[in-house]
């Protein structure tokens, strides 16, 4: 069975019996409303759906990818004036001018994208807002769509054809999703909101995974804002270009559960059914509601009605590309060394902060078959020098070569596809992912998913893991973690492992099972193992060579039985030559 | 003679701005959390400021304290339950007290449409003006913006020159430095954020005597004052007065050479122009 599963046997889709069922009755649910309903359910109905469309395309970009966007209503602005132009101004049908609105919504998202997505968390948050009510305002000055006096459709009101067309966008939104819940590509998204610089680490283009899940977020507003368009007879900028339209978004994921499948749907569903019986009432309360919902959500369940669903074991998320029990997993082939050069060169490097030089022209190499340990007091340089090797840190001169080219200019994702592996100093681990999802994504990268899966599968095994597989890591002790980091690095298959500090805080039976693990890297085909460690004790007998540095500077580069005899190394270690 | 005007009117309006800037830029130094209500305290206490004077016509400048101190005390209620207990998410807490806070907004926009209806309204008091050598300034906006501004240097020393306000800025430079110094980091937590939006309600009273506002007023006065903080550094508490009484200056620039919605659009503007061209310095400010 396993034996199958490795070789990459067909995923099964509909393992619960009850989903098929569940699908056609919603399809038929759906099909009956405009059939034999009256025209305020297909109004209502056509509600839904906008907002279900709505919120899956949030949930991608804010759920999945982490970035919470509270401007997607710009999107749904511009999609809504695009039908608005070309059906005044052109004779083009209704129907193309919504898919029109859709292409110049993801021609924007692909223009801003670059820009936005350079942002993090809260800036990116206020960065999206401020641009929604730039793009409101110059609309209100754009005389060519009516300016701040909006614009009057030719109306041509046919809420049928609008139905259907929001029900293919929602489901549009829901495949989508479900693409980004099952899928590598997904899977790389989750590791960029749980940890971008670590995702940055394992080979993952992060610029192009939050570009793409942004482009794709940016199209279901586009699309439901034409849709909308073709509902009403005027638009004007207020009411495109709403701040509450992505009030309505957040509320309905957060409270359905941000970052499933499930939630944007059951959000949607339950309270804009709550919304209309609510509004009976109260008419003018409705943001009044859903910022209290958004608020008591937050504290109460953040996970929405799905974590609630969870506890009882429905709705469980699924990990990626897991099958339902482990593969046997294939070691990766034996490679024939590339070239005998030295595996990292670095030349001349130092790297400045204002008027601080935490690096100051360092030169060494690690050569193949070689450990070397980079040793130094607290602040010595040590993990500046390792973020500068592996990316994160853009030095200030000097140049990093890897297997014989230079690296400098790449970027950390691309390095690490090259085959530099790296750890950090606190475990930094995918937390709401499981063990699986966590070694997978690394082993990703350059490989085809049966490939990638059987890869994944051998590390899981090889590590230790292959009891705890499906666990989520956030449920690790803290040596698992540990461990688990070392997983990810092995997935890379690297030729290079990068361990920064790894020993730090450990007990002596810890630091005894780390070592072993490194001892067996080279069994796995790393080439060449560089370590930055505190604990001399712990590493002399490890490293073949040992690299000492002090206030930035190389004062020793020499076999550990002669660095540790050096009199200048002891100075530095110790600060006095007594001790 | 048009080049003095504008600067004078760009000085006062930015002295109004500095107090808005620093009542957030306290929250989020000691907190770590950009409150999106922000603006929707400063709309409540400015509607609440023309609503008080149309009735009985007091002076606003007597409603400053005391919606500082009604404000204050909703902070006191507000903040132990709607953000501490998020402090336990760690570094997820900064999402999701922004997804708290922009609830709170809808909440508080939804009272202030509820209790003062949705029109601009502004205050007519100090209409006067002086006038010296064709530049004429209004008595209101000196009124506003020097109030503000002293409001704003209080603040300063506060923080600088009492042990309360010491602890205060030690507990947003470091929590864990300022726990071993034996300095309650959860009452710093809930004393900035009432202060915080004490302050924001008092400068609402101010600017509703210079600037017409409304309940949907909100978001761009958080925005505004979002801007000028990370213009100013997060807890550089001179570099956001200046960044303050520049953007009042733009601002007033901005609004006579090219009009109304262009001094609304700046700040946004100003937002993602920056942003994009210094992400290193702002991914750094905000940790």
């Amino acid at each position: 069975m396993s034996e199958i599963a490795a070789k990459g046997a067909p995923h099964p889709r509909f393992r619960n019996p009850r989903l098929l069922p569940a699908a056609v009755l919603a399809a038929a649910v759906l099909a009956a409303i405009p059939v034999f309903g009256s025209a305020y359910a297909v109004q209502f109905g056509t509600d839904i759906l906008t907002f279900t469309a709505l919120a899956y395309g949030w949930n991608l970009i804010s759920g999945f990818t982490g970035y919470l966007s509270f401007g997607q209503v710009a999107f749904y602005g511009l999609g809504a004036y695009t039908v608005g132009l070309l059906v005044t101004d052109t004779a083009v049908p209704w129907p193309l001018a919504v898919c029109g609105g859709g292409v110049v919504g993801v021609i924007a998202a692909a223009l801003l994208g670059p820009v936005m997505l350079r942002l993090r968390g809260i800036l990116f948050a206020l960065g999206a807002f401020g641009l929604a009510r730039i793009l409101g305002v110059a609309f209100s000055d754009f005389a060519l769509a009516g300016g701040g006096n909006g614009m009057t459709l030719p109306a041509e009101l046919t809420p049928t054809a609008v139905y259907v067309f929001m029900a293919c966008v929602a489901l549009a939104g829901f495949l989508a999703n479900l693409w980004f819940a099952r899928s590598g590509f997904g899977l790389d998204a989750m590791a960029v909101r749980e940890d971008e610089d670590a995702a940055g680490a394992l080979g993952i283009n992060t610029t192009k995974v939050k570009v793409v899940a942004y482009i794709l977020s940016a199209l279901f507003p586009a699309l439901v804002g034409g849709l909308v368009a073709w509902n009403r007879s005027y638009l004007d900028p207020p009411s495109m270009f709403d701040p509450t339209i992505d009030l309505q978004s957040v509320v309905f994921v957060l409270f359905g559960g941000i970052g499933t499948l499930w939630g944007p749907l059951l959000g949607s569903v339950v309270l804009m059914v709550v919304d209309e019986e609510f509004l009976v009432h109260f008419p003018d309360l409705a943001l009044l509601l859903f910022g209290l919902v958004v608020i008591v959500t937050v504290l109460l369940f953040p996970g929405g009605l799905v974590s609630l669903a969870n506890k009882r074991g429905w709705l469980l998320r699924r990990p990626v590309l897991a099958q339902s029990a482990l593969p046997v997993g294939e070691p990766p082939a034996a490679e024939a060394a590339e070239s005998l050069g030295p595996v990292l060169e670095v030349r001349n490097l130092t790297v400045r902060f204002g008027g601080l030089t935490a690096v100051n022209e360092v030169s060494f190499s690690v050569g193949r078959g070689e450990m070397l340990a980079i040793i130094g007091a607290n602040g010595a340089g040590k993990t500046t020098l390792f973020n500068t090797i592996t990316g994160f840190v853009v030095p200030t001169s000097g140049d990093v070569l890897f297997l014989g080219r230079s690296v400098a200019a790449l970027p950390a994702w691309r390095r690490a596809q090259l085959g530099m592996a790296r750890s950090f100093q606190i475990p930094r681990v995918m937390a709401a992912l499981t063990v699986w999802e966590n070694v997978l994504v690394a082993a990703r990268h350059g490989r085809q998913r049966h490939r990638a899966v059987a890869h994944a599968a051998w590390v899981v095994r090889t590590v230790g893991f292959a009891e705890m597989w499906r666990e989520p890591v956030s449920r690790l002790s803290p040596g698992h973690q540990r461990l688990l980091e070392f997983a990810r690095v092995l997935a890379l298959n690297p030729e290079l492992v990068l361990l920064d500090e790894v020993m730090a805080g450990m007990t002596r039976e810890e630091q005894e099972e780390v070592r072993a693990v490194v001892r067996r890297l080279r069994e796995y085909g790393v080439a060449a193992v560089a370590f930055v460690e505190h604990v001399i004790a712990a590493i002399s007998d490890l490293s073949d060579r040992m690299v000492v540095l002090d206030f930035g500077r190389k004062i020793a580069d020499d076999t550990p039985a002669r660095v540790l005899a050096d009199p200048a190394v002891v100075r530095a270690y110790l600060g006095a030559p007594q001790e | 003679m048009l080049a003095a005007q504008l600067i004078i009117d760009g000085v006062l309006l930015g002295g109004t701005y500095v107090l808005v800037a620093q009542s957030l830029n306290l929250i989020f130094g000691v907190m770590g959390v950009v409150n999106l209500a922000h603006g929707s305290f400063i709309v409540l206490s400015g509607l609440f400021t023309a609503w008080f004077f149309g009735l009985y016509g007091v002076s606003p400048l007597l409603l400053v304290p005391l919606t500082f101190a009604v404000v204050f005390a909703a902070g006191v209620v507000l903040q132990p339950v709607l953000l501490e207990p998020l402090v336990k998410y760690g570094r997820r807490m900064e999402l999701m007290s922004l997804m708290v806070t922009f609830g709170l907004n809808y909440v508080l926009v939804e009272i202030a449409l509820q209790a003062f209806g949705s029109n601009y309204v502004t205050v007519p008091y100090l209409q006067g003006v002086w006038s010296w050598h064709g530049i004429t300034v209004s008595q209101s906006l000196v009124a506003a913006g020097a109030l503000g501004g002293l409001l704003a240097l209080l603040l300063h020393l506060g923080l600088n020159r009492t042990t309360f306000g010491k602890s205060l800025l030690a507990a947003s430079q470091s929590e864990v430095g300022a726990l071993s110094c034996g300095i309650d980091v959860r009452r710093m937590r809930l004393a900035a954020f009432a202060v915080g939006v004490g302050l924001a309600a008092a400068a609402g009273a101010l600017l509703v005597l210079v600037l017409p506002m409304a309940a949907e007023s909100a978001d761009q006065l958080t925005i505004l004052a979002f801007v000028i903080i990370a213009l100013g550094g997060l807890g550089n508490y001179r570099g956001v007065a200046v960044a303050a009484l520049l953007l009042g200056l733009a601002q007033s620039a901005m609004g006579f050479l090219v009009g109304g919605d262009a001094e609304t659009v700046l700040p946004y503007l100003l937002l993602i122009l920056f942003m994009a061209a210094r992400p290193k310095r702002f991914a750094r400010a905000v940790r």
